[in-house]
């Protein structure tokens, strides 16, 4: 089967993924910001600096999408990719689990 | 065997089991418009048709789908001919002709009867509950001074660390419906058993039809439900689909899929 490819689709395909996974680090950050912010070893100019220099990640991703006009491809990517694990968890969980959670009713 | 029924290669594609024990045409509404017809033992019958000793395979998704729906379709009119059946899932073959079919029920009698006795006058019931998170999570918010207080924090520190403290009020918040949602699908759960003969809770799909778009499944069961109590079954979802925040999905009756046990 050939693929038809014209260079706006390629373009807006390429970076709606790479963006979306910018996206997922982004996440993990700001989850090591947050556990490190709560572990209280940071003072406070550096939580102040590492929540600015977050706001500025993001503010830079919302804009590259929306001048890209690639916000649809981003959250089907997300969604994709958060079917897939869904699909593999639940393959990995053993069949065994599925019939203790048969439950008898009276 | 009767001789008016042509062999189509070696096998026999079986749709479900019936209580009755004479041979019936029941037309040509199988699997790619095959001729479907029972074959008894004493006073069972396995509805069959005639197929190649092979399962069916297809890449093509229309063309499965038309399969799967045809095997739908032979079982809902089944059941409305001879009442409870034993559904099998699709691509069930018996290897041999009506002969190999005969013996097979011979073997397998007592369990099918037994099988048809205890789901009889039984349906099976699609049961779904969907919640709306935010007005749960607008719920757990009033519930909880820590929540309460972040909020307050948010608002009195500076842009950067706000951010941080939004990001982290957004996870509590998360967790926070997440555990109240398992709460009510636990309540809710006690509330159906009561007007269930039985029932089976599968994972709630993340899968949501569109009229529930936007909504977070917490409950996704399949009810077996005698004839006699569907309406009180109906009546006790029909209150939970009153509550603020919570959707019913109540769909059937079906052929008792995932309660027939016809393995060992």
């Amino acid at each position: 089967m050939a693929l038809e490819v014209d260079e706006g689709n390629l373009k807006q395909g390429l970076l709606g993924l790479v963006v979306a996974l910018v996206e997922i680090i982004q996440e993990t950050l700001e989850r090591q910001a947050i556990r490190r912010m709560e572990g209280g070893r940071l003072t406070e100019e550096e939580v102040e600096r590492l929540g600015n220099a977050l706001i500025e990640l993001d503010e830079a991703l919302e804009r590259i999408k929306r001048e890209n006009g690639i916000e649809g491809t981003v959250k089907s990517v997300r969604d994709g990719l958060d079917q897939i694990a869904d699909d593999v968890l639940d393959k990995m969980i053993n069949p065994k689990r599925w019939e203790e959670h048969e439950l008898g009713a009276g | 065997m009767s001789s008016a029924q042509a062999e189509v290669g070696g096998g026999r594609y079986l749709y479900c089991i019936v209580n009755g024990g004479t041979e019936l045409e029941l037309g040509e509404m199988g699997i790619e418009d095959s001729r479907v017809y029972t074959v008894p033992h004493e006073d069972i019958a396995a509805v069959v048709h005639a197929c190649q000793a092979k399962p069916y395979e297809s890449k093509n998704e229309e063309k499965v789908k038309g399969w799967i729906f045809a095997h739908q379709y032979v079982i809902d009119q089944a059941t409305k001919r001879f009442g409870t059946v034993l559904p099998f899932t699709f691509d069930s073959i018996v290897k041999g002709g009506d002969e190999a079919v005969k013996d097979w029920l011979g073997k397998e009698y007592s369990k099918f009867k037994r099988e048809l006795e205890r789901l009889n006058d039984k349906s099976e019931y699609t049961v779904q509950i969907f919640c709306d998170e935010s007005t749960l999570a607008g719920k757990v918010e009033e519930k909880s001074d820590e929540v309460r207080k972040l909020r307050g924090d948010v608002k009195a520190k500076p842009k950067g660390t706000a951010y941080l403290l939004e990001r982290r009020l957004e996870g509590m918040i998360k967790d926070l419906v997440a555990a109240e949602a398992n709460g009510y699908s636990k309540k809710f759960l006690e509330q159906i058993k009561g007007h269930a003969d039985e029932i089976k809770a599968e994972n709630p799909s993340k899968r949501v039809p569109e009229k529930w778009k936007d909504k977070l499944m917490i409950l996704n069961l399949s009810c077996l439900v005698h004839k006699d109590r569907v309406e009180e079954l109906g009546n006790a979802l029909g209150e939970i689909n009153k509550l603020e925040g919570f959707a019913v999905r109540f769909t059937g009756p079906w052929a008792p899929f995932s309660f027939a046990r016809l393995e060992g």
